[in-house]
């Protein structure tokens, strides 16, 4: 017997519909707070930055900004989602549902890319009222989008797996996603750093999101664009393997 | 895909030395049974026997540490996707999804278990299972026994070959508990195998064909209905009301006979039909009968009695 493909179908529509219906807390809440962001630093802060690389500084966080929407969403979406069903036991539903690893990942992950991508999309239209429009290179733009939002949604689902309460999935965000944002180079370039912070920043994984980004809409980056990518699509590689193999074995859902 | 597949192996659950750990605890030890089609069989048991565990490994909730299962022929671990679609699980604990309507809740399963969604028959179920009234209501705000009746629709989304009923009349009120079992019975008449769990033993009693016992994991015993209620068999007892009250017993009567009451009423055992016969004849030779009440052994006697006899040894 082959996929279930109406049973991914379904699982994913299922978590479309659960951040949709809710979406002044989980589309609304993440835009305001970015453009609190961008009146904070780009508007009121801004004005007195001088320019990096050329760029003004309110243009220069844009792709930061969108960045962190996009991991944050992407994280929430699977953690709180997978968490909840797995404290309340409405995973059952899920788990005696022949569906593999493969159809339960693609569902999961899928629905919080859609949601990272209309988070992000609406935070790029902020931005665009803001500074602009500025495209340099859509394809870059895309494919790392793409893969930090499937990155931190397959994190999203390890975090679940792995917490047996709330406060364990509260770990990640607070210990481990805000401080690498935040010193992934969203609001500064690296070459502001003084040795040795600007080579300890580079074992951070978020700043090669956030410039691989920064590329694909300003054309301007910090690292080298190519080895952004193939630093992020190993990351992602090495997440779905692991999330699939956990999601397979059943790892903390299953006895 | 929509068709279920079909079972290579007409037996619905063929369980082979199956053993469950939790760490140092063994809740399921070498437990070997097989389940006859179209039969519904009640799995007894004491709280923390084992019952539901054995559920959870051949739905896949958990995994066996030992031995093999298969359901209809196909294993559960190797070939979940046919035993997952052939199984239905109605579980204990009840579990609802606050965002869906009963409605919707239907028509997610069906599409998880991997079925076509399909809106006329969501409602046909709920129909079934009195709950049309509450078809767009939040699930949150079902009663506890719409809430047990509405998993028990959901786990017949995909018809099910082999039906799992985890004690689902608990919270239910007796009337909806007797509709729920015609429906477990109009189950079976078409051809669905059913395995149950319930500590309300006249239920079993009514509704097995088989009856397995488990104890501390351990499976006791499996026997027809009612092979084990006739080997099982302890005398009868017979309640006899009386219009004027007796002074003292009369003559012949079986040992054990005692009157009650202020001799109004007369308690006396009986092992067979001819016995009892002749107690009658003796008392209506010295009293009038009012009443007359005759008790059989029940299921729930001889649970009490081999779970005592298990404890023992
Ligand atoms: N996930 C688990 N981890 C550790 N022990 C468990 C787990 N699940 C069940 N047990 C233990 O296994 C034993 C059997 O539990 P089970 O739920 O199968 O009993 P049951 O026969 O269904 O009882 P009840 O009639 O109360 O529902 C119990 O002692 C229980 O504490
Ligand atoms: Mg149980």
């Amino acid at each position: 017997m082959g996929w279930n493909l109406t049973g991914l179908k379904t699982l994913f529509m299922k978590e479309v519909r659960r951040f949709s219906t809710v979406w002044k807390q989980t589309v609304l809440s993440p835009l305001i707070t970015t453009s609190l962001y961008f009146l904070v630093f780009g508007v009121a802060l801004g004005s007195r930055l001088k320019t990096i690389d050329g760029v003004p500084y309110i243009e220069f966080v844009v792709p930061g900004l969108i960045m962190l929407s996009m991991i944050t969403n992407a994280f929430l979406n699977t953690a709180s989602s997978l968490f909840q069903s797995k404290i309340n036991g409405t995973l059952l539903d899920v788990l005696i549902a022949p569906l593999g690893a493969t159809e339960v990942v693609l569902a999961y992950v899928g629905a919080a890319m859609l949601r990272a991508f209309v988070v992000g999309g609406l935070v790029f239209l902020v931005a665009v009222a803001f500074t602009g429009f500025h495209m340099a290179h859509p394809g870059w733009a895309l494919l790392f989008a793409v893969a930090v939002s499937a990155s931190f949604a397959l994190l999203g689902i390890l975090a679940a797996m792995w917490a047996e309460k709330y406060d364990h999935l509260s770990i990640v965000p607070n210990f481990v996603l805000t401080p690498l944002t935040f010193l992934g180079g969203v609001f500064y370039s690296i070459d502001m750093l003084p040795a040795p912070w600007d080579t300890v920043s580079r074992l951070n994984p978020v700043l090669y999101m956030v410039n691989g980004l920064r590329y694909g809409l300003l054309g301007s980056s910090d690292v080298d664009v190519l080895w952004s990518a193939a630093t992020l699509c190993a990351l992602l590689a090495v997440l779905a393997a692991t999330t699939w193999y956990a999601v397979h074995t059943g790892y903390n859902i299953r006895d | 895909m929509t068709a279920s597949p079909t079972p290579r192996d007409p037996c619905p659950l063929r369980l082979d030395g199956v053993v469950k750990r939790f760490g140092d605890f063994t809740a399921v030890r070498d437990v070997t049974l097989t389940i006859d089609p179209g039969e519904i069989f009640a799995l007894l048991g004491p709280n923390g026997a084992g019952k539901t565990t054995l559920i959870r490994c051949v739905a896949g909730l958990a995994r066996q540490s030992v031995g093999a299962i298969s359901v209809f022929g196909f294993d559960t671990v190797t070939e979940f996707r046919q035993t997952r679609r052939l199984l239905g699980l109605v579980p204990q604990e009840l579990n609802f999804d606050p965002f869906f309507t009963p409605h919707q809740s239907l028509m997610i399963q069906m599409g998880l278990m991997g079925v076509t969604p399909d809106a006329a028959w969501a409602d046909q179920l709920l129909e079934t299972f009195a709950l049309t009234d509450h078809r767009d209501a939040y699930t949150r705000h079902l009663s506890g026994g719409m809430k047990r009746r509405l998993l028990v629709a959901k786990a017949l989304v995909h018809r099910p070959r082999l039906l799992f009923l985890d004690e689902p009349t608990a919270g239910v009120d007796v009337e909806l508990r007797k509709d729920l079992w015609a429906e477990v019975r109009r189950l079976r008449e078409q051809g669905t195998t059913i395995i149950l769990t319930t500590h309300y033993l006249e239920e079993a009693e009514e509704l097995a064909d088989r009856i397995g016992v488990i104890h501390k994991g351990r499976l006791l015993l499996v026997e027809e209905r009612d092979a084990l209620m006739h080997s099982r068999r302890r005398p009868g007892q017979a309640l006899l009301d009386l219009a004027a009250p007796l002074d003292q017993l009369p003559e012949g009567l079986p040992p054990g006979a005692e009157l009650r009451r202020g001799g109004r009423q007369l308690c006396s055992p009986w092992s067979d039909p001819e016995e009892l016969e002749r107690t009658l004849r003796r008392v209506r030779e010295v009293a009038r009968i009012i009443d007359l009440q005759v008790e059989r052994t029940r299921l729930e006697d001889i649970f009490v009695e081999l779970i005592a006899e298990a404890e023992q040894r």
